[in-house]
């Protein structure tokens, strides 16, 4: 029954940290909070959707769901973001709200209003042993999401390219001086981050079984506090974050059964760590 | 090598350098010197590209650079150890080195950079793995120039080298600047610290309030009466 649970929390809590890491790095890099985001996470499970409704492979529609995520994310940083970084970082921020509301009702408008089903099957089946059961999904998201955590790890720690991105989000100044072309390390984040919602697209699409116009509202605040959980910008802490939450939630509904709403308690965690540790989790006073 | 005439800087309102021109030819070790605030750290912000030039003209050996990017100069070969450091807090000693040799591709220029900086701060090889943040000043200093070399650049713009530093390191960092002199390497250094950086230079200039008002040999400067009463501490 425990490791049941624990099984869940980390299932859901991996997806968390696909969607917050692009949050925390665009923030760590460019200093605006990303509400879109959560826009290019739905996108993601919308065009996932469409290309396995096309082709009827699942491997295949994540892939294009990860490159339409990174192509709109990459979009919304070079024309929408890039513009407008001389002026006070609430103007961003007002662009972000609206271009994610803009974004929801486009997909109301271009693929209705009403829940579409994404049953993509690869063929693994369910994994039970005893009272023990992973999914079929849940294996994938286990599978997938660590895959791309340690590509994103050795990316981060063992490529020139990584190093030049870790250093930008120190002190971006002094990296150009050495020769980094900033905008080009922007972009990097914003594709890579935006691959990483796109792919949580189309695994929440399947887990859940359902693509619909708002499903990035849920995700656009809890990642936000997850974010602030992990201390705005800070990759590692954003990972530990993600999987407290999960592994919270799954834990107050699951055993403890108390009779709040479970998105809640992202929240309560934030409410916590802004009273006790407000430089997050991992982060340093 | 490098040709600077006419610029000026303003930010905002405030005009932070007013019609400044100096050169820097092949090979010399040339001192900026003035008071705090003078504008002695916006023109090598300048000359790097990390601040824009409202009018004149920047040329680095033979070519016009005045509104190419920072990270463009950086790959002609100009290098700079910022004030105050810039050590990045959350990277090793190693990924520091690694950040300022960024533009070598080549695997032997990178490891006889490594060398050099280890031989010329050993303390850096011993603290290689640990992160900037936890050296002390002094250390921090050392890694920054030892960062600025690693690009192996043709001209390299030193920045309050010797501010907060204990004395001791004081004397250190100005022995590796002759040192660099000595191998050939051009040299721009800005300094509160005129006598020491006067004693090392071959020419200098005196910046007062974003102007030069002076420029000469440094023999000729450290005897300039002006010169002594303003920064050299009277007599």
């Amino acid at each position: 029954m425990l490791i049941q649970q624990l099984a869940n929390g980390i299932a859901i809590g991996s997806v968390y940290a696909l969607i917050s890491l692009g949050l925390t790095m665009v923030y760590g890099i460019l200093r605006i909070l990303h509400v879109a985001h959560a826009g290019i996470y739905a996108l993601g499970a919308y065009v996932g959707w469409f290309s396995f409704r096309l082709i009827g492979d699942f491997w295949l529609s994540l892939l294009i769901g990860m490159a339409g995520s990174a192509l709109a994310g990459y979009f919304v940083q070079r024309y929408l973001y890039s513009p407008l970084l001389h002026l006070p970082r609430i103007a961003p921020l007002i662009v972000s709200i609206g271009l994610f509301i803009a974004m929801e009702e486009t997909f109301r408008i271009i693929a209705g209003p009403h829940t579409l089903t994404y049953n993509a099957r690869v063929g693994l089946g369910d994994l039970s042993i005893g009272n023990f059961q992973l999914t079929e999904t849940q294996i994938l998201i286990l599978f997938i999401t660590g895959l791309i955590l340690v590509i994103l790890w050795a990316i981060l720690t063992r490529t020139r390219t990584g190093l030049a991105m870790r250093a930008c989000a120190m002190d971006a100044e002094t990296t150009s001086s050495f020769g980094v072309n900033v905008n080009a390390i922007i972009a990097i984040n914003f594709l890579l981050g935006s691959a990483m919602a796109g792919a949580a697209g189309v695994l929440i699409g399947v887990y859940d079984n359902q693509v619909w116009p708002t499903m990035g509202s849920i995700p656009a605040y809890k990642s936000l506090a997850i974010v602030v959980l992990g201390g705005l910008g800070n990759i590692p802490g954003t990972v530990l974050a993600s999987l407290v939450v999960g592994l919270a939630e799954t834990f107050f509904i699951g055993v403890v059964a108390i009779p709040f709403p479970r998105d809640a308690v992202a929240f309560i965690a934030m409410i916590l760590v802004l009273m006790f540790r407000p430089y997050g989790l991992l982060g340093k006073a | 090598m490098l040709k600077v005439r006419g610029i000026e800087v303003s930010y905002g309102e405030f005009l932070a350098l007013k019609e400044i021109s100096f050169t820097v030819n092949d090979g010399e070790l040339v001192t900026i010197i003035g008071a705090n605030g003078a504008g002695k750290s916006t023109i090598l912000r300048s000359v790097m590209g990390l601040v824009k030039c409202q009018r004149g003209e920047i040329q680095f050996q033979g070519k016009v650079i005045t509104s190419m990017p920072a990270h463009q100069r950086a790959r002609l070969g100009i290098s700079l150890v910022p004030e105050g450091r810039k050590i990045f807090p959350d990277l090793t000693v190693m990924e520091n080195l690694m950040m300022g040799a960024y533009i070598q591709q080549d695997r032997k220029t990178i490891d006889s950079g490594l060398e050099e900086s280890f031989r010329l701060f050993p303390v850096l090889k011993e603290r290689r793995n640990q992160v900037g943040k936890t050296l002390s000043g002094g250390e921090q200093q050392m890694l920054a120039i030892a960062r600025a070399l690693m690009s192996r650049p043709r001209l390299i713009l030193m920045d309050e080298i010797s501010l907060g530093l204990m004395p001791i390191y004081v004397e250190e960092t100005f022995r590796v600047i002759q040192n660099l002199h000595q191998q050939g390497v051009t040299i721009l250094l800005v300094e509160q610290n005129a006598r020491k950086a006067l004693a090392i230079a071959d020419r200098g200039y005196v910046l007062e309030t974003g102007e030069i008002v002076l420029s000469d040999t440094s023999q000729n400067l450290e005897s300039n009466p002006q010169v002594k009463k303003a920064y050299l501490g009277g007599s």
